[in-house]
């Protein structure tokens, strides 16, 4: 296991070399140019000329490139254009709002989603069924943004009970109670997520429970309850594992629109106002660290695969 | 004591505490922003954004009064000399930086001098400036090379303008705008965090020595009534305006003229007009393409334009736009009709007519708008409709605001292309005065009006000579103005001392809840 681990963490460098490669090419490619945004509009062209200069933006492709990428591996990201301070600290601004709502948000899905499949698949065919399995589609169906701003006007605006939007640092005035901001953009970044699990974990266990060992575990007499969380689900589990890894991973793009919505200081937000302003280097930066986040959620997933079924070998 | 005398007790206790507790209550004024301001320095940033923010820390020597005169602000008094070329400014001496230092004239010279050489607008009067020299501890002279009749605006004019720092700070400053930790004024609150993307803070300062006589715009007294203001970046409209109503903010910026009626009606929420409007602008390319030097075909497409039409869709409710072909609003010293006759005729026959003779033969005429501003957009969809009545054949180009900024400054790239431009209160700071602006319009007539209008020190002649300006632009057609556009704001009712308008950005000393 440990060396399957280490041979994946090797294919991570060639991996992370064509994805640096690509960005950067992108960003670069597409028109606007930051020396005039940062400027606005009295700068002159000689103003603009010089400050394209003094950030280095006048040197071919391939040298900014090379310069760039032999700074990423001393560690160093660069500065951002519009902030003026190193990318990483910049990156690490967003991080703590990302990784907080990231983990709220997966609460919310394992304790939702896991229960709800399990009883919707216990009950197949029943009322019950039906009602979780009708809301499941109603949630996958709806818009982030229109979730978002409803939650807001009805337990921010109607009842008073959250507040709206933003987010205090933990480490500020109010310390961890600081988490409710994150309690509505969490809810609503689970919702389409939740009802996906939900209906994964009740495929899976209906295509488990029409096993033989089930039907043995059945014909022994054992608990009903006993067949559907010992024998059934722990082998549902492995489908809703890859899930589980894919879904933490989109909820770094998909956390884009919430983190708009409720204004929260986060990295998708981040990226998006900074493809806007033209801050070549930590869109760099925040794209780098999301590749190298979702390489690992793989691995992790693939490692947990194994830890859940003797029979596949990592070898 | 019995047992009611005993609960009334209690309850005197209870409601003795939290009269206390609110009377100690640090009173914090949360103000909902578009986005994150780029910088605070005045001196190069011309963000209305980042005004909004910095004219509560950092003053200039003169600044407006509600009428949009200046007016003394760090300055006590000024006098010029009769050639109009030496202007000597006494300083008020009760003035004090946020970091304790006295303010002398030593401050001033080195702030003025960095702004002159470094600053958005600096170089417009430091063109004129010979010489700058302290002439007393809190006096000093500046010389002209020639009169120079818009010194006073330009002064006063905070965004992109002259605040002033401790010339400690502005040793070695130059167009690179300064760091947070620089961030030190004469204003009634002081800088005291800015945590990216989350918050700008400010406190108040104690040691405010306020300007005397009655508030008057931004002028008189600057009384600091909240312990501290902080302005949150909240991009989502729906969420600004969702967050004022549950309580969250108390102010919140920039809201869309779909909204006006409820929000007008919502007893829950007050509307505040920006009294100085923006206009929109569609620049003409007059460095390259068909309508370089072509005013005749300028004046044709012009003509094709029915501005009202392009206002109700893009704006919405009557009260928030007003088709007024005059660069300055209605009731500003700089209102004027010359030229305004052609300023929305929507003529489509005649503007046929008119290009057909001057030579308009169907050629593309590229016109590039950006969708990160509504307002722009739809504007622009209803001019195309009707240019393409009139006969023109325009490729209408939409990109994003950081590729159209790339694009203007690039003759060949296009034709047209829409902006909008914030209120000023001086003509000579408007952009198509600038030679420089995409567009570059530099004819000679402009040329020699121009120098007219600068040298002059006379305000009567002053205004005469922007009317003749004025009219050059509706015949020269270097840019067509769209008209007038109200932005609005929203405040919680609670907030006492607002006003029904803003002078150009919201203002919070003076201001309590």
């Amino acid at each position: 296991m440990i060396a399957y681990t280490f041979k994946r963490l090797l294919t991570l460098v060639p991996t992370l070399l064509a994805a640096s490669v690509l960005v950067f090419l992108f960003i670069h490619l597409i028109p606007g140019d930051p020396a005039a945004i940062l400027l606005g509009d009295t700068a002159t062209p000689e103003e603009i000329l010089a400050l394209t200069r003094e950030l280095g933006l006048d040197r071919p492709l391939w040298q900014q490139y090379v310069l760039w990428f032999k700074n990423v591996l001393s560690g160093d990201l660069g500065r951002s254009l519009f902030f003026d301070t190193p990318v990483l600290q910049v990156i690490a601004d967003g991080a703590e709002t990302s990784i907080l709502l990231a983990l709220l948000t997966m609460f919310w899905i394992v304790i939702l989603g896991i229960p709800i499949g399990i009883v919707s698949a216990s009950y197949k065919g029943t009322w019950i069924d039906q009602v979780t399995s009708g809301f499941a589609m109603l949630f996958a169906s709806i818009p982030t943004f229109w979730l978002g701003l409803y939650l807001i006007l009805i337990f921010s605006v109607g009842l008073g009970w959250l507040p709206s939007s933003g987010f205090p640092s933990v480490s500020d005035e109010g310390g961890w109670t600081n988490m409710r901001y994150l309690i509505l953009p969490s809810l609503t970044l689970a919702a389409p997520n939740a009802a996906l699990i939900i209906r994964l974990v009740r495929s899976s266990m209906l295509d488990v429970s029409r096993e033989d060992h089930v039907r043995t575990a059945r014909s022994k007499g054992l608990h009903p309850a006993r067949v559907a969380i010992k024998h059934v689900f722990r082998n549902a589990l492995i489908a809703v594992a890859a899930a589980f890894g894919f879904t933490f991973a989109a909820l770094i793009s998909e956390a884009v629109v919430t983190e708009t919505v409720f204004s929260l200081p986060g990295i998708g937000r981040l990226v998006v106002q900074s493809i806007l302003r033209r801050d070549y280097p930590v869109i760099q930066g925040v794209i780098l660290i999301i590749v190298v986040l979702y390489m690992f959620v793989n691995l992790l997933v693939d490692l947990a695969y194994a830890w859940l079924d003797p029979r596949v070998s990592l070898s | 004591m019995n047992r009611d005398t005993r609960w009334k007790a209690i309850y005197a206790v209870v409601a003795l505490c939290l009269a206390v507790s609110t009377a100690n209550a640090a009173t914090t004024l949360r103000y909902a922003t578009v986005g994150e301001p780029p910088s605070l320095d005045q001196h190069v940033v011309t963000s209305d954004l980042a005004t909004t923010i910095a004219h509560h820390m950092f003053e200039g020597l003169y600044t407006f009064n509600a009428a949009n005169a200046p007016v003394p602000l760090l300055a006590a008094s000024d006098s010029m000399s009769d050639d109009g070329k030496v202007i000597t400014i006494t300083l008020r001496d009760d003035v004090t930086f946020h970091n304790g230092q006295a303010m002398t004239s030593a401050d001033v010279i080195a702030s003025l001098q960095r702004w002159g050489e470094f600053g958005s607008r600096g170089g417009l009067l430091f063109g004129n400036v010979s010489g700058i020299e302290a002439t007393g501890d809190h006096e000093i002279t500046i010389n002209l090379s020639e009169p120079f009749g818009p010194w006073k605006n330009l002064l006063a004019f905070i965004n992109g303008g002259p605040a002033i720092y401790p010339a400690s700070i502005m040793e070695g400053a130059t167009k690179e705008p300064l760091k947070p930790e620089d961030y030190i004024g004469t204003g009634p609150y002081q800088f005291t965090e800015w945590q990216p993307n989350r918050h700008v803070e400010l406190s108040r300062f104690d040691a405010y020595a306020s300007p005397e006589g009655e508030a008057d715009g931004y002028a008189g007294e600057r009384k600091a009534e909240f312990d501290s203001l902080k302005f949150f970046p909240v991009p989502d409209v729906g969420t600004r305006v969702a967050g004022l109503q549950a309580g969250d903010y108390d102010y919140a910026e920039s809201i869309p003229g779909d909204l006006y009626a409820s929000l007008d009606a919502d007893s829950n929420v007050s509307t505040i007009l920006n009294g100085g409007p923006i206009f929109g602008l569609v620049f003409m390319n007059s460095k390259e393409g068909p309508l370089k030097e072509n005013f005749a075909l300028r004046r044709a497409i012009q003509t094709a334009i029915d501005k009202t039409p392009a206002l109700q869709v893009a704006i919405g409710p009557e009260g928030l736009w007003k088709a007024n072909g005059s660069f300055l609003p209605e009731g500003n010293v700089w209102f004027n009709d010359s030229g305004v006759d052609n300023f929305s005729r929507g003529d489509a026959e005649a503007a046929k007519a008119m290009a057909a003779e001057a030579g308009y033969t169907g050629d593309p005429i590229k016109f590039m708008v950006s969708t990160n501003y509504p307002f722009h957009y739809d504007s622009a969809i209803v001019y195309t409709k009707q240019l393409a009545q009139a006969g023109f054949n325009v490729d209408l180009q939409v990109y994003d605001w950081a590729t159209l900024i790339e694009k203007r400054a690039q003759p060949d790239q296009w034709d047209l292309f829409f902006t909008h431009h914030g209120f000023v209160p001086d003509p000579i700071l408007i952009s198509v005065m600038n030679d420089n602006y995409p567009g570059w319009w530099t004819t000679e007539e402009k040329a020699a009006l121009k120098a007219k209008f600068t040298a002059s020190s006379d305000p009567a002649e002053r205004q005469a000579i922007w009317g003749e300006i004025q009219a050059l632009i509706y015949e020269q057609v270097p840019t067509m103005k769209t008209g007038d556009v109200y932005t609005y704001n929203i405040a919680s009712p609670e907030l006492q001392g607002l006003g029904d308008a803003t002078l150009i950005w919201p203002h919070f000393w003076n201001v309590s809840k």
